[in-house]
């Protein structure tokens, strides 16, 4: 305290009384002083300008940068549009390459049981429609919120529950596909997901349900939805139309034995 | 009169020309005024008590810009450069605030 109350105290510069008693005066210099003063009001100015200058200049940065994710963004989605047509194209010539003998026809049925499962076709059907989402009091605990781990163990237990095609917020998913955090989001396959979480399983009606519901997945769910209030919805849907995943690609191939 | 002229004109000079401050110097800006505001009315509380003189406020002036930006430099070389900046403009601003009350009562009598 006593360093603020010397301040307080001695608040002009002590110098001034000093030479004030010896009395040296001198009127020239004046012209010094006029500098002094024009630096200060510069001083002033140029922080002023650029303090109001910097305010737009961050918000033109941060609404470009935006843009450009959501350029970037359009563009992955018709680059997934085209890998879509080109997929179908690949299947066409591939069934014209086979041609049309017993060995092609039992490779073809092999390909279209395994294309579903894999998640490189489309598939529609019957199955559950599950809704989660953070708790309302998320802003205020982190841990009120979904995590990815929350969505992994979500659609494990799906798959263990019999499901045999999964999308989340419209992604299918492969098992080449990572569900992870990402800063505030999660992703999956690397597209970040905006709340709440849909996730579309198809499998049969009759067992997915409660299969689910009775596995360790459905344990976890149970206690998050009770213990942190998250949401957690579950519904059997008749129809359920999912896309295939466009991130499936050919990593090995192999001269058919003829 | 000289030094109020200068102020403005100065102002003016900034408005117009807007010289661009080097990019390492600009954090020690708002601090370099706050030490400027502080030997401005400390000179003006001097000057109305009559014992103002042009050395010790040139100097005074300098030497508080100086030393301020050079306690934030240093306090950011070691990381807690925005505590100290903190610490400068709360002690030069109680000196600005006892010198500005000095200054009220000694031209109002209030």
């Amino acid at each position: 305290m006593d360093l603020l109350n010397q301040i307080i105290r001695q608040p002009i510069d002590p110098d001034y009384a000093l030479t004030a008693a010896v009395g040296s005066q001198e009127p020239r210099g004046r012209w010094k002083l006029g500098v002094l003063a024009m630096i200060i009001g510069a001083l002033f100015a140029v922080a002023a300008l650029q303090t109001t200058r910097a305010a737009p200049a961050q918000q033109s940065e941060r609404s470009e940068l935006i843009s450009r994710i959501q350029a970037a963004e359009r563009e992955q989605d018709q680059l997934r549009g085209r890998v879509t047509s080109l997929t179908e194209e690949i299947a066409t010539l591939r069934a014209a390459a086979l041609g049309d003998d017993d060995v092609a026809r039992s490779v073809e049925s092999e390909i279209s049981t395994l294309d579903p499962v894999v998640g490189n076709a489309a598939v529609s059907g019957p199955g559950v429609l599950m809704v989660v989402d953070d708790s309302p009091s998320a802003s205020e605990d982190a841990r009120d919120r979904v995590l990815d781990i929350d969505l992994q163990v979500l659609t494990n237990g799906l798959w263990e529950a019999g499901a045999e095609a999964i999308s989340i917020n419209g992604h299918r998913l492969s098992n080449l596909t990572a569900i992870r955090s990402a800063g505030d989001a999660i992703t999956v396959d690397y597209r970040s997901l905006t709340r709440p979480y849909r996730v579309e399983a198809i499998g049969d009606v009759r067992t997915l349900q409660a299969r689910f519901v009775e596995s360790s997945a459905g344990a976890w769910w149970n206690d998050l939805a009770q213990n942190r209030q998250m949401r957690y919805e579950i519904s059997d849907v008749k129809q359920l139309d999912l896309a295939a995943d466009p991130g499936i690609v050919l990593r090995h191939a192999g001269r058919a034995a003829s | 009169m000289i030094p109020l002229v200068g102020l403005l004109a100065g102002i003016v000079i900034g408005i117009v020309l807007e010289p661009s401050i080097p990019q390492i110097l600009q954090p020690y800006l708002p601090i370099a005024i706050v030490a400027a505001m502080d030997a401005l009315f400390g000179a003006f509380r001097a000057y109305l008590e009559g014992i103002f003189t042009d050395r010790v406020f040139i100097v005074s002036f300098i030497s508080n810009v100086l030393i301020a930006s050079a306690i934030v430099y240093v306090g950011d070389q070691i990381g807690v450069g925005s505590q100290l900046a903190t610490g400068v403009v709360v002690v030069l601003g109680i000196r600005i605030f006892t010198n500005a009350a000095a200054i009220r009562r000694a031209l109002f009598h209030a």
